[in-house]
């Protein structure tokens, strides 16, 4: 569905693809994020400490946030002249944004 | 001096720009809700300009509490008390866990804390994007405006949560 634009009395078309790249892209980085705090909870993949005085946490969000622009990147480029189907992007990024939340909540960390 | 440098970069987290960011989040969200759509709903006199740079600078202050937070509080948060110190207040984290009632504001409060607010950033970021990018969209499409709604509100509940746990941590053992 092409979006509308008013201005000055006229209708300008645009296609929502940047729109739904900005969106999903964000939910890819949230899950990124709590994937990778579940990997470090459960011993299987340990993030490094890329500033020392912080610890591994620095390690997780740095790669998080790469894993966010990267997932960003790709989906603005493949989408930005296209219209997408917004329910199914915003349906996919609620899910991913609710994995990302779950996952980075301590008390879920003690059922790995 | 009233305030020693580690107490000064908690206040310029917690309430400098951390503060700042759940003002713009609460504002973004009552400027959306004010924007809905009356009788007219093809023709929006709202400026964008506002949300835009309401926006923008919400992300803008997410992302400097985040990077201050993980970069500047938490490694002096997370210090480890040399051998043989009995005066923890230097050292929050070991203070906290130094007693069973305390203990949950590291394992729960600050583990939270550690992340969760990455999260709001990406997604008001997503926002701010949408808000420049597509403008009058923004705020005449209900779609458009649902969808940023949401976001938002997702992003306003994890900076309120956490900012939450940060006024327990403070509490009980702040960076003074």
């Amino acid at each position: 569905m092409a979006t509308v634009f008013h201005s000055q009395g006229t209708a300008v078309t645009d296609t929502n693809g940047a729109m739904m790249a900005a969106v999903l892209g964000a939910g890819i980085g949230s899950s990124a994020m709590g994937v990778f705090v579940l990997l470090n909870e459960a011993g299987l993949f340990s993030a490094p400490a890329l500033y020392g005085p912080a610890g591994g946490v620095s390690g997780r969000t740095t790669f998080a946030t790469i894993v966010w622009l990267v997932a960003w990147g790709v989906l603005h480029a493949r989408w930005r002249s296209r219209d997408v189907t917004s329910g199914s992007v915003f349906t996919w990024t609620v899910v991913l944004v609710l994995l990302g939340i779950v996952a980075t909540f301590p008390p879920v960390w003690a059922l790995l | 001096m009233l305030f020693s440098e580690r107490s000064i970069w908690t206040m310029v987290h917690g309430i400098g720009v951390g503060g700042a960011a759940l003002l713009g989040l609460a504002a973004a969200l009552f400027y959306l809700y004010a924007v809905r759509p009356t009788q007219q709903p093809t023709v929006n006199p709202t400026d964008p300009r506002a949300f835009v740079a309401l926006t923008v600078f919400t992300a803008v202050m997410l992302w400097l509490t985040v990077i201050v937070g993980t970069y500047i509080i938490f490694p002096q948060y997370r210090a480890t008390p040399p051998p043989g110190t009995t005066d923890l207040s230097a050292f929050p984290r070991a203070l906290v866990l130094a007693s069973p009632s305390t203990a949950w504001l590291h394992a729960f409060a600050m583990e939270a804390k550690e992340h969760m607010p990455w999260i709001a950033s990406m997604l008001t970021t997503a926002v701010a994007f949408i808000a420049v990018r597509y403008r009058r969209t923004t705020l005449t499409t209900p779609a458009v405006r649902r969808l940023s709604f949401t976001l938002l509100a997702v992003s306003f509940a994890i900076v309120a949560f956490v900012s939450l746990l940060g006024v327990f941590v403070n509490k009980i053992a702040p960076l003074d």
